[in-house]
């Protein structure tokens, strides 16, 4: 039998499979009984039925690679029980599968016999492209840039602070309160929050958190980090150490993470695994702190000022794979005036199509459209006029798909539904001028 | 059943068990990489509810709107089982009482027509069609006329010698092929109790 001359490229990609062949990964390889019972459970599936979008199938293609590996039979007899020996053009041909037509929502999972982990696959696969250099450019750019911007924090750090200075007082301004401060480097704060870069994730958070009276300070970084979608620990766990040295330096008791689905995945669930334990700090999303707020009575909120149908998309990395499922209720019960449910929704909910990384990689805006049609025709379904949802991720696939599917909606943000809220509770409990005479 | 035949069986059963074995070892071998995030709700909860709950039909939507397909599955194992214990019992098949004799008949006919049935949805449907490798077909062929060997040794002794001869073949085939997707279920309904349960998605202790 005749195999397949090894380029250093192929074995640099068996090697990164390798590397992250654990039990967990052998199981989910070994296991597909490939009864396709998990089809329909897939959002790019369900959006353009072709078999190559079966989560099993796309899955095959690694499967395929460790079975001529590591499966005895698969070393004799390849043709008979799909193994192949891994070559460049299959490489290449990985890269939509891996990147592009899964986005790591693991609904397949749930919905699968053996809850097969396909995401887990997937990751391995991106490990192997991203090891060739064929992971897309603009993930690799954007992880790059996110811990060059690490190594030159006290270069950044002036400038950022005349930015937040002048956040500082859009806030005051938008909040009627000149005593709203956004504290920098303050050591000790209880809380240390990281947004995103854009103002959008620190004004409404700066006012949430006055308004509740937190201690809290903003860090210098922010939440996303694109290694996790690179499926490559090294950079994940040189952006995530930015965070997690700015935590123990300022003495923080939990580090508040902003409206970022992936950013939660990284932090709070997979970051510990790359750093060999737990963090001396909790690690929450801002959505777990707003309930906490809401439950505890630390934020007026006034619902009517948020009158229309509000419907809530979960976010598959803080839902389904988060578990933050109740959290994101208890705030929207309380601040919007009708919430309705989406269907399904919760652990059940379908990804919107921009998830595991699609979102930033303009080559493919065509495909995660395609890919988001299901999400569309739930919104559609829900009937309400606005979307919630808190993830940055979600909110910018949700937003092309309202205008490429002329949803007519308006998609929010948690936090800007709560902020809404507390203006309007504000102004209610102001003491009126008395009038002139 | 003449001692030629107990020799092969027992033979067969020392290959699979050997075969199972070295997958054990081998997947014991690899990293054990637990997850070190807290947990927000209980890993052995997920666990317990990945393979009692979590198997219900009604737990997956996959389930609910595949009734058929489910039920096709569930057949299709007891099927297995019954034809297996039937292995095991042949020796002994004069103390067995014709309630049993005919309820092992049943169950592993049941399991053969659910096995056919899968086998031609699985050349007919384009999904599955295009998953499918020369083993899930061989595999799914060897079991159902294993069993349809079973249904008809249990009924009348005409069919016991295909019976054990396929029986043979299928203890052989389990650790070679995708047949041994039983012996990873376990693991990998573990792992996804594990995950689950810890970031209180499952299990019962939810996170908020
Ligand atoms: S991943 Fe699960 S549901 Fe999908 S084909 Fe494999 S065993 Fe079936
Ligand atoms: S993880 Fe999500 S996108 Fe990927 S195959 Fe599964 S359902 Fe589809």
């Amino acid at each position: 039998m005749s195999e397949t001359v090894r380029t250093e490229t192929i074995n640099t990609a068996l090697g990164a499979l390798e590397r992250v062949l654990d039990r967990r990964l052998v199981a989910a390889l070994e296991v597909c009984a490939r009864c396709g019972i998990c089809a329909e459970a897939c959002h790019v599936y369900a959006s353009d039925p072709r078999p190559e979008h079966v989560p099993a199938a796309r899955a095959e293609r690694v499967r395929a690679v460790y079975r001529r590996q590591h499966d005895p039979l698969g070393k004799l007899f390849p043709w008979l029980v799909g193994a192949k020996d891994l070559t460049e053009p299959d490489l290449d041909a990985l890269a939509e599968p891996a990147f592009a037509s899964c986005t790591l929502c693991r609904r397949c999972t749930i919905n699968c016999p053996f809850g097969v982990d396909t995401a887990l696959i997937m990751r391995a696969a991106r490990a192997m492209l991203t090891a060739t250099d064929r992971a897309p450019e603009m993930l690799v750019m954007l992880a790059d840039a996110a811990i060059a911007r690490g190594e030159h924090a006290e270069e950044f750090r002036e400038i950022y602070r005349e930015i937040v200075a002048g956040l500082e007082h859009e806030a005051q301004e938008r909040l009627g309160d000149p005593t709203l401060r956004i504290p920098l480097d303050q050591q000790g704060a209880e809380i240390l929050y990281v947004g995103l870069s854009g103002a959008h994730t620190i004004l409404p958070a700066a006012i949430i958190f006055h308004e509740a009276n937190a201690s809290w300070t903003l860090s210098m970084f922010e939440a996303s980090n694109y290694g996790l979608f690179l499926g490559d620990p090294a950079r994940a766990k040189a952006i995530a150490r930015r965070i997690v040295d700015e935590a123990v330096r300022l003495g923080v008791k939990e580090v508040v993470l902003t409206e970022c689905g992936h950013a939660y995945a990284a932090l709070r669930w997979e970051a510990p695994n790359w750093f060999g334990g737990e963090f001396p700090f909790k690690v929450r999303s801002i959505v777990e702190v707003l309930a906490d707020y809401v439950r505890d009575g630390r934020l007026a909120l006034d619902p009517t000022a948020n009158p229309e149908p509000v419907t809530y998309h979960d976010s598959c990395n803080l839902a389904r794979n988060g578990g933050l499922i109740e959290a994101p209720r208890i705030v929207l019960r309380a601040a919007v005036q009708n919430f309705v449910e989406m269907n399904p929704h919760g652990k059940e909910n379908f990804c919107c199509g921009g998830g595991g990384g699609l979102v930033a990689i303009p080559e493919w805006f065509e495909t995660r459209m395609r890919a988001g049609r299901k999400k569309a025709e739930q919104i559609r379904a829900a009937g309400a006029p606005v979307v919630a949802t808190s993830c940055e991720n979600c909110n910018l696939q949700l937003t092309d798909l309202n205008g490429y599917y002329d949803l007519n909606v308006q998609v929010v943000g948690l936090m800007e539904l709560v902020v809404n809220a507390l203006l309007k509770a504000r102004r209610r409990h102001a003491v009126p001028l008395p009038e002139a005479a | 059943m003449t001692p030629a035949w107990a020799i092969i069986l027992l033979g067969a059963l020392a290959v699979s068990v050997w075969g199972l074995w070295g997958h054990l070892r081998r997947t014991l071998a690899r990293p054990w990489r637990p997850e070190l995030s807290r947990a927000a709700g209980s890993p052995g909860r997920g666990v317990i509810y990945a393979f009692t709950w979590g198997m219900a039909p009604w737990a997956k939507e996959s389930t609910r709107l595949h009734l058929l397909a489910y039920l096709r599955g569930v057949v299709f194992h007891v099927g297995i089982a019954a034809g297996l214990a039937g292995l095991a019992l042949i020796p002994w098949r004069a103390a067995v009482p014709a309630a049993g004799e005919g309820a092992i008949a049943v169950a592993a006919a049941a399991g053969a027509v659910a096995g056919w049935g899968g086998l031609l949805v699985r050349v007919t449907e384009h999904n599955l069609r295009a998953v499918s490798t020369p083993d899930d077909l061989f595999s799914v062929a060897l079991v159902s006329a294993f069993l349809s060997a079973g249904a008809g040794a249990w009924w009348g002794p005409r069919w016991t010698a295909p019976y054990l001869a396929l029986g043979a073949l299928t203890l052989v085939a389990i650790p070679l092929t995708k047949i041994r997707h039983c012996f990873y279920f376990f693991f990998s309904r573990y792992f996804f109790g594990l995950f689950y349960g810890r970031r209180g998605v499952v299990g019962g202790v939810q996170h908020e």
